[in-house]
């Protein structure tokens, strides 16, 4: 990754090629945009069967003002943290209850602290083109794992499996995939091939899921802007349901190949998608764009390397 | 069998069997017809499937090429030893293979061998493939008597190595390879009781070395019966009586994951596909009959192939599937296929995929390999 990101500074940061891939990104984002907006316009139908879908959803729409519910929370006080029989917060849906979602909550993982991520020097230079770029992966169709899992549109389910001693946690956008998080106690192996999840394991700290996650390749970004890592990154994320309604999120990125010392973000929240289901989006359905895009397996060209 | 024109005569059939290939037939990214041989220096490597991608400076003029070449996926390498570090950067490679069709800088790498040592690399096998049994027990149960689709509990595992890999109806007697290639096309209309249109497309499809599929091209999900026939991934089931659904969680394809309805809903309306807009995986709905579960869905888009070997479906796809557990280590998987809009009568296609015990899904997605 910073070999190749100093080769992009070695080309020019300026050049045409950056803003027209700018360029092509906004374009390109649109198509997926009107694909997102088809759901929710047939999910009206046969909706009579009682699954209300709750205010602040937010499912409408492409845009960002649609995500993931941080707006404010409207009605009486929310009910209190659901609990499993042993007293443990329950993460995703209530047993017998409908299934719920949760919205998007981060947006970019220096937000409010950017001044003091300690930055390498090339992982600066690289988060400030990729403001410009914005060429994610995540646009080609990528599966985006950790904290990128919770900048997606249309959210995330959790689904907890006590019967085998894990979680998997659903992605509603990208590319309609999943991650795992082990919860049996077991260890790291001693080879983790790198993939866009990584390994998961997560442990109990009181009311906090703790869940640390190595092995993650650099083939996507862990945010929406760009904050860049490298294989070397170990994410910590801290999961601690406030209330019925309200998942607090919280990183630290401890990466020696892109910052100079382990960093904590800012407490993020997610919002309950009440009765929300996880429904079918595939991003690439429509996310053909032949060169910039995931492309057809004609136009491909795996000599030809792309920097993200 | 990805490597089988080259690989029969290097390695022999024995060890070109315990080599499972990642997605696509040989001939839809390569031109068999031009068969290509050069040596260049490791560069990099692109340990990603669907195929791991090694990039060669191959010396030229004026200036060097940069070249990739297409060798097994992640997971078959590893299966048989194979390590990213198996190969160092700057080594000098010779590899033989086909031209890609695209006229790009890319080679298939049917055999690459460091010049070196005259050792081959990445390809055949480097040690003992694991062993992967049958596993031997009975059916798993829930409380109430219902099989398990999944592992035992506090076990894990998942389904995989079916023994089909292209939809042909049951009773005929047709050779496919690995990636639903007919050995011989004059089979074709025995494959299915396709409509005129339907066995025309078929045939293209099948002439064309499967390259237009869209998942080879674009990544599109494999709906319908084609998730029960991925090669080298598998899928895991997690069902979920509180819920009243089960989870589809596929290893391979897109690493996708569905659901399918078991608390007595009605077709229409859920998960948000209606007539104006169909889905990858349909709307699914589910119910038991003894010891038999039976999947029912419909409203299917035409933006997939519903098997690896190209058989048409349409918009009236009607899909009924019907699973059986008889033991711990089997899954026994009946496909009736009703498309009015393809075929002039419902048939069945049938076939086992095999559980494997102790073993998480291998990752894999489409995309991982693309730019």
């Amino acid at each position: 990754m910073k070999r190749q990101i100093q080769n992009v500074l070695a080309i020019g940061i300026g050049a045409a090629l950056t803003v027209a891939m700018a360029t092509v990104d906004i374009a390109g984002q649109q198509p997926a945009a009107q694909g997102q907006g088809q759901a929710p316009a047939a999910q009206g139908q046969g909706q009579g069967q009682g699954q209300g879908r709750a205010a602040g959803g937010g499912r409408g729409g492409g845009n960002n003002q649609g995500r993931g519910g941080r707006g404010a929370q409207q009605g009486p006080p929310a009910a209190p943290t659901p609990r499993w029989p042993d007293g443990k917060p329950i993460l995703g849906s209530v047993p017998g209850k409908a299934v719920d979602g949760w919205g998007a909550g981060v947006t970019t993982l220096p937000q409010g602290m950017l001044d003091q991520v300690p930055f390498q020097p090339w992982a600066r230079a690289a988060y400030d083109i990729r403001q410009i770029d914005q060429f994610e992966p995540h646009t080609r169709c990528k599966a985006s794992g950790v904290s990128r899992q919770f900048s997606t549109p249309y959210g995330t389910e959790f689904v907890e499996v006590p019967d085998l001693q894990r979680m998997y946690i659903l992605d509603n956008g990208g590319p309609n995939s999943y991650r795992i998080i082990y919860l049996d106690g077991r260890q790291f192996p001693e080879k983790i091939e790198p993939t866009n999840y990584g390994y998961s394991i997560g442990h109990w700290d009181g009311d906090t899921l703790v869940v640390e996650t190595r092995g993650l390749n650099e083939k996507f970004w862990l945010d929406t802007r760009g904050t860049p890592h490298t294989k070397q990154l170990k994410f910590t994320e801290r999961f601690t349901r406030l209330n019925m309604e309200t998942m607090e999120y919280q990183a630290t990125i401890d990466d020696p190949g892109a910052y100079t010392r382990p960093w904590t973000t800012t407490k993020f929240q997610l919002r309950r998608r009440a009765g929300e289901e996880p429904f079918e989006y595939i991003c690439q359905q429509y996310n053909q764009g032949p060169e910039l895009m995931l492309g057809t397996q004609e136009s491909i060209d795996n000599s030809k390397f792309y920097v993200p | 069998m990805r490597r089988f024109v080259v690989a029969v005569t290097a390695c022999g059939l024995a060890v070109c069997s315990a080599l499972l290939s990642a997605q696509h037939t040989p001939g839809a990214k390569f031109d068999l017809k031009k068969p290509l041989t050069l040596t260049g220096t490791v560069t990099q490597i692109d340990w990603a499937n669907p195929y791991v991608h090694i990039l060669m400076k191959v010396p030229g003029q004026p200036t060097p090429a940069l070249w990739a070449v297409e060798v097994e996926g992640p997971i078959t390498l590893a299966d048989n030893g194979w390590a990213q570090e198996s190969l160092p950067l700057g080594e000098t490679i010779r590899v033989e293979g086909f031209a890609a069709r695209n006229g790009s800088n890319q080679i298939s790498g049917n055999k690459v061998t460091l010049t070196s040592s005259n050792k081959p690399v990445y390809v055949g096998v480097n040690g003992t493939p694991k062993a992967r049994p049958t596993a031997t027990g009975p059916t798993p149960r829930w409380p109430d008597g219902k099989p398990r689709l999944g592992p035992p509990p506090g076990q894990t595992g998942y389904w995989g190595f079916p023994t089909k890999h292209g939809l042909s109806e049951d009773g005929q007697n047709v050779q496919m390879d690995d990636y639903g290639l007919l050995k011989n096309i004059a089979d074709a209309s025995k494959v299915a009781p396709f409509q005129p249109w339907a066995l025309a497309l078929y045939r293209t499809r099948q002439a064309d070395s499967l390259s237009h599929d869209p998942m080879f091209q674009s990544c599109k999900p494999p709906g319908g019966p084609r998730q029960y026939q991925q090669l080298v991934s598998g899928l895991q089931f997690v069902e979920q009586p509180d819920f009243k659904r089960v989870l589809v969680l596929l290893g391979m394809g897109n690493r996708n994951r569905r659901l399918i309805y078991t608390d007595g809903r009605k077709q229409v309306g859920q998960i948000g596909g209606n007539d104006d807009n169909p889905l990858f995986y349909g709307q699914a709905v589910a119910h038991w009959e003894g010891d038999t579960w039976i999947v029912d869905t419909k409203l299917f888009n035409e933006e997939f192939w519903f098997d690896n070997g190209g058989l048409p479906h349409t918009e009236q796809l009607h899909l009924v599937e019907r699973f059986t557990r008889p033991n711990l280590g089997t899954l026994h998987y009946e496909a009736t296929i009703d498309d009015p809009g393809a075929y002039t009568r419902p048939w069945k296609s049938s076939w086992d995929l095999k559980w494997v015990a102790g073993e998480e899904t291998p990752y894999f997605l489409c995309q991982d390999d693309r730019p």
